[in-house]
């Protein structure tokens, strides 16, 4: 270890040629030439968009969020969930998970930076959003506290990031509860987002921003899995085996809980054919992207947890790649239900008759832009290993 | 300071769209059918054929409600969408970022995005074209052939829209969602 700037420990051979020096494996390989595209596909994607506005954009009056703001809300979730891994064991103090959760903070690090860079290219004007937030505070606005709690979530994070990595506990522990805390209010915020709007019956209530929080450590435990299969190559020694058995639990548990939710909140939707909201429940129910999200985000991960009560770790790393794919429908069914239905304004050039569904496809700048940002999480994170060392210090 | 509304004969009007391009060209709305800040929609007649309600297929022009209490303004982040002095629901385009929140939580997707300045625009009742130059009607109002569109003040006892109002058997669009709008349908 040497110590950095600002008393930072790093790597003793970090430097630009520790970065390209990777096993050559044709996974690796296959890796860092997929990172580069989508690396590539950011710029181009980036430069798209600033070229022609929302335009290179498949969003339109009726459907106004698109691929981008499911994307952003994939990647906050993800380091809500890496902040509630990483908190069993340094703020709970479970010592069983304290082996992951230096690595887990740096996650939720990396995984909302990725979030940031992608709504930045999706909302109109985020520089006039950084200066007016302070200056002409929405204070009802689900919005204002969703970005503004985010913000001092990354900022504990980052706190909390660095006592860890100088093995301050005491302080690392206090961070990390702040940002604990402040992280779930921003996430659950995020879920009000959607919550608030009283404009559209599927998405209005409660439900959302409780179900934000659980679909959080949800997406968590699946990220851990996936990075701890990745550090120790699915070579997992004992007390590795026991921490992912102990995941693999709580996560069958979890998972239990989101089929009561889900169910519920379907019964609900339909019981009693309300209009517009029993009439999208039924919709979505037809949906490719519906079953995606059951199948894959849920009920392939719980039948291997259930196999064998989470006792196959290897096996569950790969359920939880998965899971994230399911992860992400969930987060695009999310975006793309809650605006499916017309506002039934009669407007006669978008006739409208109920069963006529809003039409959303994303672009190929969005697609692009999107791609861009798994590609800049991946690449973050990986020159995270280089430099910090992210194993539970002794 | 006023309380402006509007009042809407809508069985009078016979869907000529001399409002929409009233509007577009008074307060210079962008081209293109997705850029409207008003429209004139159309009900599918109720019933079965033979027993079609002839009399429910009206025309229904619309806009912004200027809603009283206006969803679009509660989400906005910056406080860009504001009430007005007159009661008018507004967009500072300065305080804008675009984060289209208002267009998903207006219940009338009376919202658009201006290209040209990459901001939400909406109707603003003519607020800074006609009535800054001191008249008293809107433009869809002033060349509606069939006088459709009352415009006014709904403060003052003495308008014509406050007549209205009080003589005539009104409904409000969505008016279980509480926003309260000032757009009024004459029945
Ligand atoms: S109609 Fe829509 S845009 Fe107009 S005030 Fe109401 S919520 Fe806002
Ligand atoms: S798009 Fe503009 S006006 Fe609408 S909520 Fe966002 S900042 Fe406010």
């Amino acid at each position: 270890m040497k110590i950095g700037p600002l008393n930072i420990p790093i790597k003793e051979d970090f430097s630009f040629k520790s970065i390209l020096d990777f096993e050559k494996t044709p996974l690796n390989i296959f890796l860092a030439v997929s990172v580069l595209a989508m690396l590539a596909m950011f710029a181009i994607g980036v430069i798209t968009y600033l070229i022609h506005g929302h335009h290179a954009y498949g969003v339109t009056r009726e459907h106004p969020w698109g691929l981008l703001i499911a994307v952003y809300i994939f990647f906050v979730v993800s380091s809500t969930g890496f902040c509630i891994v990483g908190s069993l064991g340094d703020v709970f103090g479970f010592k069983r998970f304290e082996m992951i959760s230096k690595r887990a903070i740096f996650g939720s690090i990396v995984t909302i930076m990725a979030g940031f860079a992608v709504i930045a290219f999706e909302i109109g004007h985020p520089v006039t959003m950084l200066i007016y937030n302070v200056l002409t505070p929405g204070l009802t606005s689900a919005i204002w506290w969703m970005g503004t709690l985010y913000g001092l979530y990354l900022t504990f994070m980052i706190i909390e990031f660095y006592f860890l990595l100088n093995n301050d506990m005491k302080k690392a522990k206090i961070f990390g509860l702040t940002g604990l805390l402040v992280g779930l209010a921003a996430h659950s915020n995020l879920g009000g987002v959607f919550g608030f709007l009283n404009a559209r019956t599927i998405s209005n209530g409660v439900y959302y921003p409780t179900y934000f929080i659980l679909t959080a450590f949800i997406t968590g435990i699946y990220l851990s899995f996936i990075v701890m299969g990745f550090r120790y190559k699915l070579n997992f020694d004992q007390k590795v085996k026991d921490l992912l058995e102990g995941l693999a639990k709580i996560q069958g548990l979890l998972i239990a809980i989101l089929f009561f939710f889900m169910t519920w909140k379907l019964l609900t939707d339909m019981y009693g054919g309300m209009p517009n909201r029993a009439e999208v429940a039924h919709h979505m129910l037809h949906t490719a992207p519906f079953w995606a999200e059951v199948i894959f985000a849920m009920l392939i991960p719980f039948l291997v947890i259930v196999k064998d009560f989470g006792r196959s770790p290897k096996l569950m790393v790969f359920a939880s790649l998965i899971g994230m794919v399911g992860i992400f429908f969930m987060r695009y069914n999310l975006v793309h239900d809650t605006q499916v239905k017309p506002l039934q304004m009669m407007k006669l050039t978008e006739y409208q008759l109920p069963p006529e569904w809003i039409e959303y496809f994303p672009s190929a700048t969005e697609i692009m832009i999107s791609l861009g940002g798994l590609g800049l999480c991946i690449a973050l994170y990986y020159v995270g290993t280089k430099a910090f060392d992210l194993d539970e210090s002794h | 300071m006023a309380r402006y509304g509007m009042a809407l004969d809508y069985k009078n009007c016979i869907n000529c769209k001399a409002c929409e391009v009233a509007c577009k060209e008074e307060n210079g709305v962008e081209l293109g059918a997705e850029k409207h800040r008003i429209w004139v929609g159309g009900n599918n007649p109720d019933g079965q054929w033979p027993l079609l309600d002839i009399a429910s297929a009206a025309f229904m022009p619309s806009q912004c409600q200027h809603c009283e209490d206006a969803p679009c303004q509660e989400v906005c982040p910056t406080n860009a969408t504001y009430y007005d002095e007159n009661h008018v629901v507004r967009v500072d385009a300065e305080k804008c970022i675009l984060c289209s929140y208002c267009m998903n939580a207006c219940p009338y997707d009376a919202r658009y995005v201006d290209d040209r300045t990459m901001t939400i625009d909406k109707c603003t009742f003519c607020s800074d074209t006609r009535l800054a130059r001191g008249e008293t009607t809107t433009a869809c109002q002033n060349t509606c052939p069939t006088k459709v569109r009352t415009f006014g003040d709904l403060d003052d006892p003495n308008s014509e829209i406050s007549e209205l109002l009080r003589t005539r058997d009104h409904f409000s669009l969505k008016a279980h969602l509480g926003t309260n709008p000032k757009l009024f349908y004459l029945t």
